[in-house]
């Protein structure tokens, strides 16, 4: 296994993950998947339900080992550095690529504090803080709708603002990369499309990772799609050509809604 | 248009900071003191139940745990006996009151009664022991005229040990999935029928433990007892007679005298109170987890 | 058939009646006109006609509020290294110790503490805060070689308080969503700073609801505070010294009247005091348990 994968190039991939395996209890969750993730791009992470993706998209900033029982194989390179390397911590991995839920999951605070939350982790001075919260909100879609009042309670949002928050709360610390897992499969239709356009809009500058186990939304949003299958990463590749003209019959099946 | 105000960080080693250094240092160390804590519970008890045991099982012997002989000051016949005599009548009224109680709040009451019953349950449960034994007192003792009697300390007892019972009993009927309840009622049942043949055999282990935990806590309070009866040398011939009960036994050598054939007999007392209690709640885990794992077969 | 669906609802009112009765029967047997608010005086002397309970009630406030401190902090401790810094397999193994705390009973408490823990206060405890701390106001000299008083009976109290605070606490960590806990730590955060940020504020309710009730447990606590406060009638004048609350006071007035006639007087004050007492702990438990949504909280002993 090669140390440095990739090197740190400005178009080299900010992500780079080899030969990863994910076992659990002798069952392969994840099996020997290698993949690349280039700079301003978004990668749909599609395919039928228990074929792993969930996991993998958790193997990208560490969060896998809050699941007990999990053993992770393979390396998978932050802007060449293997996250799962020695003298890595996972709390410094998690700052620079952040992740959204299929829920939203504001905590019980202000809207303000809400977004303010990774930085004020680590003390950043107050108006560093209140310029990051604008951006991030902004950056997010959510600035006209909230910037009257930043101090109500989070909760008092719309599911589709809240999922917005958690968005513009992992875009404040500024994350190289964002996972989101399915994540808007607890929002209405009007709620998805605004969550969309916004992920339309972030990949001109970061890297996106989507989980969905909805080809339509992978066809609207993504530039490349990874069909993942029983664990093994079928077929790669820009979004038009995996979906119109599939290699595998497994993805063809997928695509053509045979495994629904 | 990344963030301008926060620079973007690639490097996921140890940055150096002094920030960072303290928030994963204070985790790890937190990680480390946190469990130490556990000790706070797990050395006293491991105290209690040594020392107890240690001043307690030399001299406990056949003859001690049995012989009723009003002229031995060392045996513990008679308090077993009051104690067992007690908790008998006390617990079946207990049941009485709350079983129905329960029952009845969980089916017949609308919610907003229910809710005013549920909290004065609760309140009972927090209410302090020695004002339930005052009460007995002033009441049974005083007022009734039963005077320092069986009977009394039966009545006081089993008003403390109803709330648990009648919780249980309300929480196994409320918890009565849904749909079993609705077909029962639906197809026709009467809410007798209903209570006999469907929710009690699906409430049944649960109130088993509510009773068990109620027994529990019966026979190691102290402050009711010792206002509403006086030890005797005898078992109990009426129900107006004296009656001794263990923990009672343990208050009275303890106040009367410090000699130290009363302090071995106290402590007799209380091994054999702490095993009952450790054993009756033993009994209401194994009850619960295994009905939880039924309920989990079942319904999910 | 309405009436015997209202017969059949009558048993329901059992808790509501035994409360209503004890209610009935305190105000029977007092009358404010005998004491006045004299009552809340400092000087307690029956033989004097003086039925002042303030040392008593000062007595309980000043070993029931530490000990809620305590077991508050303990609590807390416990409930955050259960719910997030152990692994499963140990929470199963230690748990059930703070469970047994709950179960054991108070006299059995009361006699282990006065034989076996009391000594050790006196004896070793004690001298060293005198040699050590002194300073801290009420920790210096004089001591008691026998180890009872205040700082014995917040030991004790703790203990009895910390299943409570402890079952309460973890209940509110464990209703709060493993997506917001993964949030946190997705965001960054050490698990520490998700506990502190996240996981507190969120089970705020259940929180405080284990406050109240705690201290309501240690405020009514009676037997084993009487063994081993030292039933005094004055003011404890350090944390060595001894004392008095209302309940242990109730219960030592009681048990030495009982053998007698029981006079008027007597009788008066102790449903008064027992007024005061029960008027407190129902105040705190309402307030604790309105803070808890679940119907009832966990199955454990005294909860």
């Amino acid at each position: 296994m090669s140390g440095e994968a990739s090197s740190p190039s400005a178009n080299g991939p900010v992500l780079a993950v080899r030969g990863l395996t994910v076992t659990a209890a002798k069952r392969k969750i994840l099996d020997g998947v290698t993949l690349d993730f280039p700079p301003r791009s978004l990668t749909a992470v599609v395919g039928p339900s228990g074929c792993g993706k969930t996991t993998f998209v958790r193997t990208l900033n560490r969060m896998v080992e809050l699941t007990p029982g999990l053993r992770v194989e393979g390396h998978v390179d932050y802007v060449g550095q293997n996250i799962y390397g020695p003298g890595v911590n996972p709390v410094l991995v998690r700052r620079r690529i952040g992740m959204v839920f299929q829920r939203p999951t504001v905590f019980p605070m202000s809207i303000f504090e809400n977004a303010a939350f990774g930085l004020r982790l680590i003390h950043e001075p107050e108006e560093v803080v209140d310029r990051a919260v604008t951006e991030a909100l902004v950056r997010a879609g959510l600035w006209d709708e909230v910037k009257q009042d930043l101090d109500r309670s989070a909760l008092s949002l719309s599911g589709g603002q809240q999922q917005r928050l958690c968005i513009a709360r992992a875009l404040a610390v500024n994350p190289r990369v964002l996972l989101l897992d399915e994540p808007t499969s607890a929002l209405d239709p009007a709620a998805t499309q605004r969550v969309e356009s916004t992920m339309e809009r972030l990949k001109q500058d970061i890297v996106l990772v989507l989980v969905t186990h909805n080809v339509s939304q992978a066809a609207r949003v993504s530039d490349r799609v990874a069909f993942l299958h029983s664990g093994r990463l079928i077929e790669v590749g820009p979004t038009a050509d995996v979906l119109e003209r599939p290699k595998d019959p497994l993805t063809e099946q997928f695509i053509t809604g045979r495994f629904a | 248009m990344e963030n301008a105000s926060v620079p973007s960080v690639d490097n996921i080693r140890f940055d150096g900071s002094a920030r960072t250094r303290w928030r994963l240092g204070f985790d790890r160390v937190i990680g480390w003191l946190l469990p130490l804590l556990f000790l706070v519970a797990i050395l006293p008890i491991l105290s209690l139940v040594y020392y107890v045991s240690a001043r307690a099982l030399p001299t406990l012997s056949w003859t001690v745990l049995t012989s009723t002989s009003p002229y031995r000051t060392d045996a513990l016949g008679v308090p077993i006996i009051g104690t067992f005599e007690v908790m008998l009548l006390a617990t079946l009224l207990a049941v009485l009151f709350g079983l129905f109680g329960g029952i009845a709040t969980a089916e017949f009451l609308s919610d907003r009664v229910a809710g005013w019953v549920r909290m004065s349950a609760n309140l009972l449960v927090g209410t302090p022991s020695i004002i339930i034994g005052y009460f007995g007192y002033f009441t049974f003792v005083l007022y009734f005229g039963w005077g320092l009697s069986y009977i009394a300390g039966v009545f006081t007892l089993s008003f403390f040990m109803t709330p648990y019972v009648f919780r249980t009993a309300d929480l196994a009927f409320t918890s009565v999935p849904r749909h079993i309840r609705e077909a029962a009622l639906g197809s026709g049942a009467k809410p007798s029928q209903y209570i006999l043949k469907v929710g009690t055999p699906i409430a049944f282990p649960q109130i088993l433990t509510g009773v068990f935990l109620a027994m529990a806590i019966g026979v190691g309070e102290t402050a009711p007892i010792v206002l509403t009866t006086q030890p005797g040398v005898l078992v109990p011939q009426t129900v107006y007679s004296p009656v001794t009960f263990l923990t009672q036994l343990i208050w009275e050598n303890f106040a009367q005298s410090q000699s130290s054939g009363l302090q071995v007999l106290a402590f007799q007392a209380a091994f054999l109170i702490m095993v009952v209690v450790i054993a009756l709640n033993i009994v209401v885990r194994l009850i619960s987890s295994r009905y939880r794992k039924r309920l989990e077969g079942l319904y999910a | 058939m309405r009436w015997l669906r209202w017969v059949a609802a009558l048993p329901a009112l059992a808790p509501a009646a035994i409360l209503i009765g004890i209610l009935v029967a305190l105000v029977g047997a007092t009358s404010f006109t005998n004491f006045g608010w004299g009552f809340f005086g400092f000087h307690w002397d029956p033989p004097t006609d003086q039925w002042g309970i303030m040392v008593f009630l000062i007595g309980s406030f000043l070993t029931a509020v530490p000990a809620l401190v305590f077991s508050m902090l303990i609590g807390i401790g416990i409930a955050v290294a259960s719910a997030t810094y152990l692994p499963g397999y140990l929470t199963r193994i230690l748990d059930p110790f703070v469970d047994l705390l709950a179960g054991i009973p108070s006299v059995v408490y009361g006699i282990w503490a006065f034989v076996i823990v009391a000594p050790v206060f006196g004896s070793v405890l004690e001298p060293w805060l005198v040699m050590h701390v002194a300073f801290i106001p009420g920790f210096g000299p004089p001591t008691r070689t026998d180890g009872l008083g205040v700082l014995i009976s917040i030991f004790i109290l703790t203990l009895m308080a910390l299943p409570i605070t402890t079952l309460l606490i973890r209940d509110a960590l464990r209703s709060v969503p493993r997506d917001l806990w993964e949030s946190g730590l997705a965001l960054g955060a050490t698990r520490w700073e998700v506990v502190r940020r996240v996981a507190i504020p969120y089970g705020r309710r259940g929180i405080f609801s284990a406050a109240f009730l705690g201290f309501g447990r240690a405020f009514g606590e009676t037997v084993a505070v009487a063994m081993v406060l030292g039933a005094a009638t004055n003011l404890p004048k350090n944390v060595y010294d001894t004392g008095n609350t209302v309940a242990a006071q109730m219960f030592e007035l009681l048990d030495s009247a009982i053998g007698g006639t029981g006079s008027p007087q007597i009788l008066a004050a102790l449903a008064e005091m027992a007024l005061v007492l029960l008027g407190i702990s129902l105040v705190v438990n309402v307030l604790g348990r309105r803070l808890i949504a679940s119907l009832y909280t966990e199955q454990v002993q005294g909860l």
